[in-house]
């Protein structure tokens, strides 16, 4: 007869419990509500928890924690399906504001006068499975193969999501920083 | 003024997001690192995407977890039935 092993609640607040801010943000990012926000990383928390076994020691604990949070808010929290993407996911061309900046703002004093608050609105307009993996590497700092296995997608698809994700929230702070009067927008007199 | 775009710089555009997070491979990250040595348009570019993706990551992570859900969480660990072993 073997012993069971002793409760592991050192580690687990060691490695995974160090997350909680990563996933309480991607939660309120995800869901858009402060008190679902707290509830989803609190559930989150303990099913990791519970299922800390399974953890593979050495892999990016944070990675399998947002895993699990995106599993619970699609299967309990997401009140409505995917909407359909607004724009198309297989046409790359690039449309970043670069040009525009380069002759209107060549010091690109719009990124320091948008604050926190502006940043995260754009970002929460985002078309969700957008929104999910620009959160997932631009604020959580994920790996392509990272984000395609708590996405459940290919990574081609994240490849391409992310790109779009980033362009499209480009554009929409650039638009913002014109109508703020931050810039001014490029051939306006 | 900027210059010209070539096929390259298309290329360049298109594979530039994976440049910059490094995900490209050896191979590949040479060739884009090539051109922009070569090209002072889409050496622009990649500063300003490297710029735009810094002040990304810094006006979204300042908001971490209320202090309260820690405790919650800590309090609801140390009190559940069957904590796990190691893994």
């Amino acid at each position: 007869m073997s012993q069971p092993a002793p409760p592991d609640r050192e580690g687990f607040e060691r490695e995974a419990l160090v997350h909680l801010d990563a996933v309480y943000r991607t939660a309120l990012r995800l869901s858009g509500n402060p008190t679902e926000a707290e509830d989803l990383a609190q559930e989150t928390m303990l099913k990791a928890f519970r299922s800390w076994q399974q953890y593979r020691p050495g892999t990016n604990a944070k990675a399998w924690l947002l895993t699990i949070l995106r599993n619970t808010f699609v299967n309990q929290y997401r009140r409505e399906k995917l909407r359909p993407a607004t724009v198309d996911v297989t046409d790359l061309e690039p449309f970043t504001v670069f040009r525009d900046v380069q002759d209107a703002d060549p010091e690109r004093t719009f990124f320091d006068r948008l604050v926190d608050g502006d940043v995260l609105r754009a970002i929460d307009r985002l078309p969700e499975e957008f929104r999910e993996v620009l959160v997932l590497s631009d604020i959580e700092g994920l790996t392509y193969a990272e984000i395609a296995e708590t996405a459940g997608t290919p990574v081609g698809t994240v490849k391409s999501r992310l790109f779009r994700a980033r362009q499209i929230l480009q554009r929409e702070l650039y638009d913002y920083a014109v109508e703020a009067g931050y810039i001014t927008r490029r051939g306006a007199s | 003024m900027s210059e010209p775009e070539t096929i390259d710089c298309r290329a360049v555009t298109r594979q530039l997001y994976e440049y910059l997070d490094g995900e490209l491979s050896p191979a590949a990250e040479a060739k884009v690192q090539a051109h922009l040595a070569d090209c002072a348009h889409c050496f622009g570019l990649a500063d300003f995407e490297t710029a735009y993706l810094r002040f990304l990551e810094a006006r979204t992570r300042a908001r971490g977890a209320p202090a309260h859900l820690r405790q919650q969480i800590l309090d609801e660990l140390l009190s559940d039935p069957e904590p796990p072993a190691a893994p």
